[in-house]
């Protein structure tokens, strides 16, 4: 039931991107278009739960005093390797997230649950938190990418989904439309969940 | 005291180490695959930047490598080059076609780059790249002048002009009397 709880606090009640709001320069900086969101939500994921898994499991062994430098550096390996087997297997979302990918490294986000979360807890619990919180990143930034995508260029996945009659707000694929949606969909969720509350 | 220390810098050295073995494995296995895709970008590149061109063949003179356009019959359309600048992040990378008996550029595309999201990597866009289609080999390729730069990435667009025009004239040096 614990490890329910740590899981599924990730999508709602705890979403790191709509409810903690941590992570944020990918999330304002990357969704301008569905896929991107998608593929950056799917590398964070990738490297936030083998990051607090791998980080769990040696939290004993390392000396508190230089733990960030331990963190970092687990991190940066598997960032490195979404980023090489994004090179080789996806070139051209690859050349989408360009910089974006390696500055997966300094995501407050992932060194946040490893500070947080992972450096206290068991193996079997980090690994369902860093999966929450994965997926609650994830489908927080497709959300988002989606809406903008919809709203700058008429269309999803690059599928073109409103008629002709319908002229793109240009400014929702541009930074101020990041600003914009978000704080939008932040406010509705908060009112939102006052009243269930 | 002592002893603190010496386990702060052997557990980081282990943990190190230990990715840097990753890193090697990871990185073998992916590197092919890499540079397949690094070689197809540059094929597609060639094609793009030589018009009419159907295939190509790779020349090289006095250690300046360059590709010759064919067309379907095999006649040589034109010829392109690597230009490389460096940019506000990094290298830039660039693929220039040239029409020899035009004496201009036929065509550019940017095949690699570090630059600013947004703003530097805006080089790649069309419009950007466009531009230098048509330009004598005579131009001066000033930024601002002949050549529009991107709103807010001065220094990636003059590297990438930058880029073309000294690229263009190592090319000629070794190229340009052939025709």
């Amino acid at each position: 039931m614990k490890i329910w709880k740590d899981f599924i606090k990730g999508l709602w009640e705890e979403n790191p991107t709509f409810r903690l709001l941590i992570g944020m320069c990918p999330v304002l900086a990357v969704t301008n278009a569905a896929i991107n969101g998608v593929a950056m939500g799917l590398a964070t994921l990738f490297v936030l739960v083998c990051s607090s898994t791998i980080i769990s499991l040696i939290k004993n062994l390392i000396p508190s005093k230089v733990r960030i430098p331990c963190y970092i550096v687990v991190i940066a390996t598997f960032v490195t390797i979404a980023d090489l087997v994004l090179a080789a297997y996806f070139p051209d979302i690859h050349a989408v997230l360009g910089l974006f990918v390696p500055l997966i490294v300094v995501n407050c986000l992932i060194l946040g649950r490893a500070e947080a979360f992972a450096s206290k807890n068991t193996v079997t619990r980090s690994f369902f938190d860093a999966l929450g919180m994965g997926l609650g990143f994830t489908w927080a930034l497709t959300f988002l990418s989606i809406i903008r995508e919809v709203l700058g260029m008429g269309s999803i996945f690059g599928f073109r989904v409103l008629g002709e009659w319908f002229t793109p707000f240009l400014i929702f694929v541009l930074p101020p439309g990041a600003f914009i949606t978000l704080g939008i969909i932040v406010g509705l969720m908060n009112t939102f969940t006052r009243k269930t509350a | 005291m002592r002893r603190e220390y010496i386990r702060m810098v052997v557990v980081l050295m282990i943990i190190s180490l230990f990715s840097g073995a990753v890193l090697a494995q990871t990185y073998k296995v992916t590197i092919p695959k890499i540079n397949e895709n690094a070689l197809r970008k540059q094929e597609a590149a060639i094609i793009k930047v030589i018009p009419g061109a159907k295939s190509f063949k790779e020349v090289s003179k006095d250690g300046v490598t360059a590709f010759e356009g064919l067309d379907e019959n095999g006649n040589k359309v034109g010829m392109a080059f690597i230009a490389k600048s460096g940019g506000f992040g990094g290298i830039i990378t660039m693929m220039v076609g040239v029409d020899m008996e035009e004496k201009k550029l036929a065509g550019m595309t940017v095949l690699s780059h570090l630059e600013t999201p947004g703003l530097g990597a805006r080089i790649q866009e069309d419009w950007f790249q466009e531009q230098f289609k048509g330009k004598s080999f005579d131009d001066g390729f000033v930024v601002k002048e002949d050549v529009d730069a991107i709103t807010g990435a001065t220094i990636s667009s003059t590297a990438v002009a930058k880029g073309v025009k000294d690229s263009l004239e190592k090319f000629l040096q070794v190229f340009g009397g052939e025709y």
